[in-house]
């Protein structure tokens, strides 16, 4: 017969550290939770927080490799500011852009998911249609639009030669006036179904009990759609128009694809001519374009800022 | 689970031993790497790998790592790794990335390459306060590259100068245009330069090779009457349709088949490197074989300081990192690209002249008679050495870009305008 014997006491490992080092239990849980975030916190700080902080440095500075950094104070910012006529066009160029844009994405996009939200005969198709654009990288949209833009044997050309209006065929990306235009409505093409699918949740999450008794009072689809649905879907247009505002303060690849800023400096956004002076004007100095890059994250940064107060208090509004 | 001490301490061994192997193997092997553009021109990459496989068969233990690139890649690769000290010890550059130099990246070839079969032109313009620091491998003259029988067809006949003048040169502008024919079927659509060629090649018959330097050096202005003048004249062919409509979205292989096959065009200003494309077969992008390709002068201009005068220019080189453990070695592969041999060899394959010194005369068959043309144009020509694109840095650069390669020749602005802007750019006062 076998003796029954207490097993022996497990202490727990905490007790056990606590015993061994005198740790209060608050500072172990501490130290866990700092065990868990040491390498996601370590890759923040490597690859986001160091770069942006080293731009900043880099601005005040002429930065040559294999030397000494040369301090030069706010030289770069007052020549940017100052004397430098392509960042200004960038600058236009590129709020034209993010304030154009947007306006059309979320209101195109909702005017698409309005159409599917009302079962137009088709529609799973049509959505698969419009949302297939956003899968496409930017480089594919770029050569794609290209060919669109082609001026000898691009299709909207042929389509205006088609129709006799022969003197409307264009060089759309090759004409200052034009280019910026077509780069937008390129853009405007891949993102609108992003904008659609997400106005379509928004749609379909809708209380039906207050569309019911909208319908109830005799109220029209129109009146449905501005009245009711819109306001009520409110909070996610918002930030559709802010999320695409950002986006497109950042806008690079597309341009690059397409035009590469030009010409006559038409399509040129901030970020192309960020990489322009840091890459292609022969020279070594990240000092310059880290001051330009500097000075944008300060807009974008203010404008976010700007967009999320006004957000909010939208919201508090409400309640 | 544990591990034995015994079981560890063979792991060990088994470690150090590797790894004294490897490193025995390092040494005994020396690696000199090379990173080149032209990852998609074959005949310049056997050429670059014949002169590797000879090197290495001369240098028993020492191996060549070729990484071939595109150039827009290898640029960017190039910034990153050269201010992370990680730079290849050979590299493909340019002349007009003088910022190399500026930075030390470069080491000093004068000593270590064998200048003695390399055109000494072709060293003159890599030599930078004394110090020669690139060789030599690609040249190029700026050609004006003619359909013979849409020439022909139109009524004009060059004569034994192969060139037109002002006056019959606006005829041919004007007679081309009315049967919906481009005189020159460029495009600007990937390239900064090809836009510019035709403006600033009879600019520089119009001013001479001094004036012109002293234009792209900042030191003459844009406003000058005589520049003014000239690019009048070409703001009038230009208005009469000498550049096809969609000229900035062109790219620039479409140009070369715009010139010989669909719809055509009666010339092509181009580098004479052109060749090396078009002499392919069909199926890689090359001209038909029948097609009437002809090479001929810029057209003489009226009261033009050198109406001989023409552009010759350094295109692909290579360069030493300033940093490389094997300074001797890196040069040594660049002597075995030097030999006339291998000149004899980038002639006759690649089809395009070359720093180093060969023997034209081994070009046989359909291409001859373009090499004599070509060699008939030269002989009798002044050279002005380096083409805007490389002789004008940052905003003036920038601007020699987006006004004469795009905006100027597309129509889209004035010649007021144009040498305004410029100015503003590029003139030092």
């Amino acid at each position: 017969m076998v003796a029954l014997s207490t097993p022996p006491a497990v202490t727990p490992w905490r007790d056990r550290l606590r015993q061994r080092f005198s740790l209060d239990p608050l500072q172990i849980r501490w130290n866990t939770i700092m065990l868990f975030l040491a390498p996601a916190l370590l890759m923040y700080l490597c690859f986001t927080a160091y770069p942006v902080l080293r731009t900043f440095y880099n601005s005040f500075h002429n930065i040559v490799p294999g030397r000494s950094s040369e301090f030069v104070g706010f030289a770069n910012f007052v020549e940017l500011l100052t004397n430098d006529a392509i960042f200004w066009k960038a600058v236009t160029n590129t709020m034209i852009w993010a304030t154009v844009e947007p306006c059309l994405d979320v209101g195109l996009g909702l005017l698409l998911a309005v159409c599917l939200y009302a079962k137009v005969p088709g529609g799973r198709i049509f959505r698969m249609l419009w949302f297939t654009p956003v899968l496409l990288s930017y480089v594919v949209v770029g050569i794609l639009w290209m060919w669109i833009y082609n001026y000898d044997w691009g299709i909207l050309n042929a389509l205006l030669r088609l129709v006799g209006l022969d003197s409307w065929a264009h060089t759309w990306t090759g004409d200052p006036r034009t280019a910026l235009w077509a780069l937008i409505a390129t853009q405007l093409w891949m993102w609108i179904g992003f904008n659609m699918v997400v106005c379509l949740a928004a749609l379909s999450a809708l209380p039906s009990e207050v569309l019911e008794a909208a319908e109830l009072d005799n109220c029209g689809w129109f009146k449905k759609l501005i009245f009711i649905m819109i306001p009520m879907i409110r909070p996610t247009l918002l930030n559709l128009l802010s999320l695409a505002f950002i986006g497109k303060m950042r806008i690079f690849d597309l341009v690059w694809i397409m035009t590469g800023g030009g010409p006559l400096w038409s399509t040129e956004t901030v970020a192309t001519y960020v990489y322009k002076r840091a890459f292609a004007w022969n020279t070594f100095d990240l000092g310059y374009p880290s001051a330009v890059a500097s000075v944008w994250f300060v807009v974008v940064l203010t404008f976010v800022l700007i967009l999320h107060t006004a957000l909010r208090q939208r919201q508090k509004l409400e309640y | 689970m544990r591990m034995k001490p015994k079981n560890c301490a063979l792991l060990l061994g088994a470690a150090a031993v590797s790894l004294a192997t490897t490193m025995g193997l390092a040494k005994a092997e020396t690696e000199i790497t090379l990173w080149s553009h032209w990852a998609d021109h074959d005949t310049k990459v056997a050429f670059v790998e014949k002169a590797a496989k000879n090197f290495e068969a001369k240098n028993p233990g020492v191996k060549v790592k070729i990484t071939w690139y595109q150039k827009n890649s290898l640029y960017a690769a190039l910034k990153v790794a050269l201010s992370a000290g990680k730079a290849p010890d050979i590299f493909y550059a340019e002349v007009n990335q003088t910022e190399y130099i500026d930075n030390d990246f470069l080491l000093p070839l004068d000593d270590l390459v064998d200048w003695s079969n390399i055109e000494p032109w072709s060293r003159e313009v890599w030599t930078f306060d004394g110090k020669t620091y690139g060789f030599p491998l690609e040249t190029q003259t700026v050609e004006l590259y003619y359909n013979k029988d849409l020439l022909k067809k139109l009524g004009f006949d060059l004569g034994e100068d192969m060139q037109l003048n002002q006056a019959e040169f606006s005829d041919l502008v004007k007679k081309a245009s009315a049967e919906g024919i481009a005189t020159l079927g460029q495009g600007v659509g990937d390239r900064p330069y090809p836009g510019h060629y035709f403006a600033y090649q009879t600019l520089l018959k119009k001013i001479g090779k001094e004036d012109y330097g002293n234009l792209l050096a900042g030191r003459l202005p844009y406003s000058d009457p005589r520049v003014v003048e000239h690019l009048n004249w070409v703001k009038g062919l230009i208005d009469a349709g000498m550049y096809p409509k969609s000229f900035t979205t062109i790219k620039l292989g479409e140009s070369h088949r715009y010139f010989y096959a669909n719809p055509g065009s009666v010339a092509l200003p181009m580098g004479s490197w052109y060749t090396s494309r078009a002499f392919n077969p069909v199926e890689k992008g090359g001209q038909p074989d029948d097609f009437p390709l002809g090479v001929k002068r810029f057209p003489a201009v009226d009261g033009g300081a050198c109406n001989d005068c023409k552009t010759a220019a350094v295109g692909g080189s290579f360069v030493v990192n300033a940093d490389t453990k094997h300074p001797e070695l890196a040069a040594g592969l660049l002597n075995e690209m030097a030999t006339p041999e291998m000149g004899t060899m980038w002639l006759t394959t690649v089809l395009v002249q070359s720093g180093v010194k060969g023997d034209p005369s081994k070009i046989t068959g359909k291409y001859k008679p373009y090499f004599q043309e070509l060699t008939a144009i030269g002989s009798s020509s002044e050279f002005f050495i380096g083409l805007p694109h490389q002789l004008t840095k940052g905003a003036c650069g920038d601007a020699t870009v987006q006004i004469m390669n795009t905006a100027f020749p597309a129509g889209l602005i004035s010649v007021e305008d144009a040498v305004k802007q410029l100015d503003a750019a590029c003139h030092k006062g």
